[in-house]
């Protein structure tokens, strides 16, 4: 009958031979990647990753609180579950050879979120 | 109760792009492998990586594609500039005033210098693994609700899996238990009823090794290598060539056996076998291979070769048949050895043996009391131990004891060691004593120059031709070569040289040129760094005098086999009679430590029995201008509050505060007049040591050149030998990582010993002291008043809490 609360245990780390030699392994992998890429000669071409113009359209609506794309019930719906707001952003890749660009959400709990967060208010001040 | 099986988690009805360890299968937290075409999720289950992150450093692979119906829909992983797909080297950067972010590689697109121009913000830049885990916003980390619900799979059991995959890419969890692979192999034990259960035991555990081996070396084929061509003295062709990778891997040694292919179009496909004889230093990456026949080498080809390692299964072979030749022959060790060895009750012998009136051995220095009483103690017994604690002249020791042993004209007597470098060491030592030493190396570590080649027999062979009696060996000699290598003609070789003492490595000592040989007296040093199977070896050359020499508070053998090391075959013989009972004879008067460094490791490892050799004055440079906080005491630890450790730089795994502490110690110690060459760097994961290197060459205020001189390396690679100073880097991985290396006590025994000038540690020690051993370090370096923080121009004492010493329990 009582809406008991079920206490879910945060899987916890088991410390063992095979985790730690996966750790170094990852920074060897890591390390190594880096040092192959210092090493290389690489040709890279010449660097022209323009803005898109209607990546600053869309993104200056975005920035503006209230009128984003998606509806803001929704945007509402989402805090609640996941506790926390997010920031809209577009990442942009590459498919081919055509710009590809994506909607998505940055939590606001990453650091990366906080810090644009933080930009932006401060050039609202200026 | 009503629906009991749903704990049981079934793999069977789970959609292609379920996790492949644990069948957590939503869309938004999974990723594909591109190249072993599988899926897994981004949560990390109970390990300190996410599956992905597993999947991908254990089958080294590095290229990811999304789902379609994920948060950024079917995307391959890569650089929006170059197209670089690596995903340990991609990462984002954001644009200055717009919410839009790009893919990049750190290097070199990311520091291109126009992006700054084009409104991008470089400085933003952050990887796309952060803590081992693909960003939360990028691939969706499944709640700890549904990652408790699936499949609970292990560390081992990844890895097991993963093993599985490499010859059965469609292998699933339940098959490990089905093939018998989760079994393991049966414990060695503390005694054996007989020398067959004692094969029984460990003959599996070599074989599980020599498997292991056998796949890591094969598994190491490298393409696109570019050759330059070189004749050498003896005309034999040499190949000089550079890995793409780095050699961390392939872990080359001198003498091993590389195959060189040509597979360009410029002439007919080649391919030919040879021996490493350079591996990469500071000062050059390049490798070099003396080729075995020179017959059609394209020596016009430089591009298109392909390279393999060779494995050869030779050491394991001989470890096997020692085990083999140990149950079934009973002339192979007499009967007292034996049943010592294998644990059982024999009532002591004392061996007949006239003393020497002098223990001193000529060419050699004057022992002090604690080598007297060893010299004196072993030549009476069949069976010893001898425990050299750092710096107490355990070489000599041995050198001493051989003499010893030779004059009580048993015949010759058979030195060993497990590495080339401690027989060449023990080696030099016995010659100088006057005796005739032989030094018998492996065909293929012929061409390999050492201190002691003159010694080696091919060359004694060589120089003997004005004897007669050598003529006629020479003879004999290429008569054998003729009749391939006829091990009769061998033995005859070796008793030509009329030898009172053959030094070679343990595995050296299942040459057949020793096998028609027998050897009542036998020595190894460094016998703790040797498993048991290789300890045999010599053992089993019909020995009935058994010395063996080594320190088991110090590192033990490298067993790379998990499941062998874990069944006990990285406990060393030595270790084992330890156990049984056999005390080892200690060395305790250390020559190479200043004595404020020698007290912590004699008061903890050696339950304060080592005494000083050299005094304070002898170990303290005169006029070094160097700012110890203590001037009677070449120590400091200093305090580091790197918090690199727990950002998101995406270098989280390396410790940059560390690391300029440590640059800004070494140029403090170089400017003070210190050689490059007699300061050592510790530093304990492989990422921190390379980061170090190129930290001090890059940044460091003096010439490039002289920081290319100061060694950089592991504890292990320090071990059995000396610097004049020592700087210990402490870093730990990071919050996911306990401190890993530096709880292994005899780890840090090494680290501690080496120094004979003096050692700096640098490290966090509010993280370091929660583990006991440091607790202990850290409490004592405060009481000498030794722990400081602050600029090296003004160090102070640091107040930071530490935890209270628990009490240490052996
Ligand atoms: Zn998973
Ligand atoms: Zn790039
Ligand atoms: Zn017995």
């Amino acid at each position: 009958e009582t809406d008991e609360e079920v206490k879910v245990l945060k899987p916890k780390v088991a410390v063992c031979k095979e985790d730690d030699d996966f750790m170094s392994a990852f920074d060897q992998m890591m390390n190594d990647s880096i040092q192959a890429r210092t090493q290389e000669s690489l040709k890279v071409p010449h660097v022209d990753i323009a803005i898109p113009t209607q990546v600053k359209n869309k993104t200056k609506k975005l920035a503006l609180p209230g009128q984003g794309i998606s509806d803001k019930e929704d945007e509402e719906k989402d805090k609640e579950k996941s506790g926390t707001t997010g920031l809209k952003f577009v990442l942009m890749t590459r498919k081919g050879n055509k710009q590809q660009l994506t909607d998505f959400e940055i939590p606001m709990t990453a650091e990366f979120a906080t810090k644009f967060k933080e930009r932006e208010e401060a050039e609202k001040l200026e | 109760e009503e629906e009991p099986e749903e704990n049981q988690f079934c793999m069977k009805d789970l959609p292609k792009h379920a996790c492949s360890y644990c069948g957590i299968h939503d869309p938004a937290c999974v990723v594909y492998c591109n190249a072993s075409k599988k899926w897994f999720c981004n949560g990390r289950g109970n390990t300190s990586g996410s599956h992905i992150i597993n999947h991908l450093v254990r089958a080294k692979a590095k290229e990811v594609t999304l789902h379609k119906d994920g948060p950024l829909g079917e995307t391959v992983l890569e650089c929006y500039n170059c197209g670089c797909r690596n995903v340990f080297l991609l990462g984002f950067i954001p644009a200055k005033a717009e919410s839009v972010v790009v893919l990049l590689c750190r290097h070199p697109c990311a520091n291109l210098s126009n992006l700054k121009d084009m409104n991008w913000d470089p400085s933003q830049w952050q990887p796309l693994i952060n803590d081992r885990s693909f960003l939360s916003w990028l691939v969706k980390v499944p709640s700890e609700q549904d990652q408790l619900r699936s499949r609970q799979i292990t560390a081992q059991q990844i890895n097991k899996l993963e093993e599985l995959w490499k010859d059965n890419p469609d292998a699933k969890l339940e098959d490990l238990e089905r093939t018998g692979l989760d079994e393991e192999p049966t414990q060695v034990q503390l005694r054996y009823d007989d020398a067959y259960q004692y094969q029984n035991i460990f003959g599996p555990l070599v074989k599980l090794e020599a498997d292991y081996d056998k796949r890591l070396k094969e598994s190491q084929t490298q393409d696109n290598i570019v050759t330059r061509w070189d004749t050498g003295l003896n005309k034999k062709r040499i190949a000089y060539f550079c890995l793409s990778k780095a050699n961390d891997e392939m872990k080359l040694m001198h003498g091993d056996e590389l195959r060189l292919r040509y597979i360009g179009e410029l002439q007919k496909s080649w391919s030919g076998v040879g021996h490493v004889i350079k591996i990469p230093d500071n000062h050059s990456d390049e490798i070099a291979i003396e080729l075995k026949s020179n017959a059609g080498v394209p020596e016009n080809c430089t591009h298109n070769f392909v390279l393999d390692f060779v494995w050869k299964s030779t050491s394991f072979d001989r470890m096997q048949s020692a085990l083999k030749t140990f149950a079934v022959d009973d002339s192979s060790v007499w009967g007292y050895i034996y049943h010592k060895l294998l644990g059982h009750e024999v009532e002591d012998i004392v061996l007949k043996c006239t003393l020497p009136k002098r223990f001193s051995a000529p060419g050699l220095p004057e022992l002090n009391h604690s080598q007297v009483y060893a010299v004196k103690t072993v030549l009476q017994r069949p069976l010893s131990l001898i425990q050299g604690p750092p710096g107490t002249g355990k070489t000599v020791t041995s050198a001493t004891v051989v003499y010893h042993m030779v004059k009580q004209n048993n015949g010759p007597v058979l030195v060993c060691a497990p590495s080339n470098i401690a027989v060449d060491q023990l080696t030099e030592k016995i010659h100088k004593t006057g005796l005739k030493v032989v030094r018998l190396c492996a065909k293929s570590r012929e061409a390999i120059d050492s201190p002691v080649s003159f010694l080696a027999l091919h060359n004694q062979i060589r120089n003997m031709d004005t004897l007669p009696e050598l003529n006629k060996l020479q003879q004999l000699k290429d008569e054998y070569d003729r009749l391939n290598n006829s091990e009769l003609g061998r033995a005859k070789e070796i008793k030509a040289t009329a030898a009172d003492v053959i030094c070679c490595t343990c595995v050296g000592a299942g040459d057949p040129r020793l096998a028609k040989l027998q050897f009542s007296s036998v020595l190894i040093d460094e016998s703790t760094q040797a498993t048991e199977p290789e300890c045999m070896i010599p053992v089993i050359l019909g020995c009935r005098q058994l010395i063996l020499v080594g320190d088991h508070c110090q590192l033990g053998p490298v067993v790379m086999c998990k499941k062998a090391a874990r069944a006990g075959l990285s406990q060393s013989l030595f270790e084992r009679l330890v156990v049984l009972g056999i005390r080892p004879i200690r060395l305790q008067v250390q020559y190479r430590m200043h004595p404020a460094l020698s007290s912590f490791p004699s008061n903890i490892f050696y339950e304060g029995s080592l005494q000083n050799g050299v005094t304070a004055a002898e170990r303290i440079r005169s006029g070094l201008d160097f700012p110890w906080p203590q001037p009677d005491k070449p120590m400091f630890f200093y305090s580091t509050f790197g918090t690199e450790e727990i950002s998101s730089s995406g270098t989280s795994y390396l410790n940059r505060t560390e690391a300029a502490n440590i640059e800004k110690l070494a140029t403090r110690l170089l400017r003070a007049g210190v050689k490059p060459e007699q300061i050592g760097i510790i530093t304990p994961y492989e990422g921190q040591r390379a980061y170090q290197v190129q930290h001090m060459q890059y940044n460091g205020a003096l010439n490039k050149k002289l920081y290319m001189e100061i060694e950089v390396a592991s504890v292990d690679a320090f071990q059995g030998r000396e610097k004049d100073f020592i700087l210990l880097s402490c870093v730990r991985s990071n919050e996911h990582q306990g401190i890993g290396f530096l709880n292994d006590p005899r780890r840090l025994n090494v680290a501690l010993t080496r120094a004979k000038y003096g050692v700096i540690i640098v490290g966090n020690p509010k993280m370091l002291s929660r583990q006991t051993l440091w607790c202990h370090l850290l409490t004592y370096y405060r009481e000498q008043k030794c722990l400081v923080e602050g600029p090296l121009s003004s160090l102070k004492e640091c107040f930071v809490n530490i935890s209270k010493p628990r009490k240490l329990v052996n």
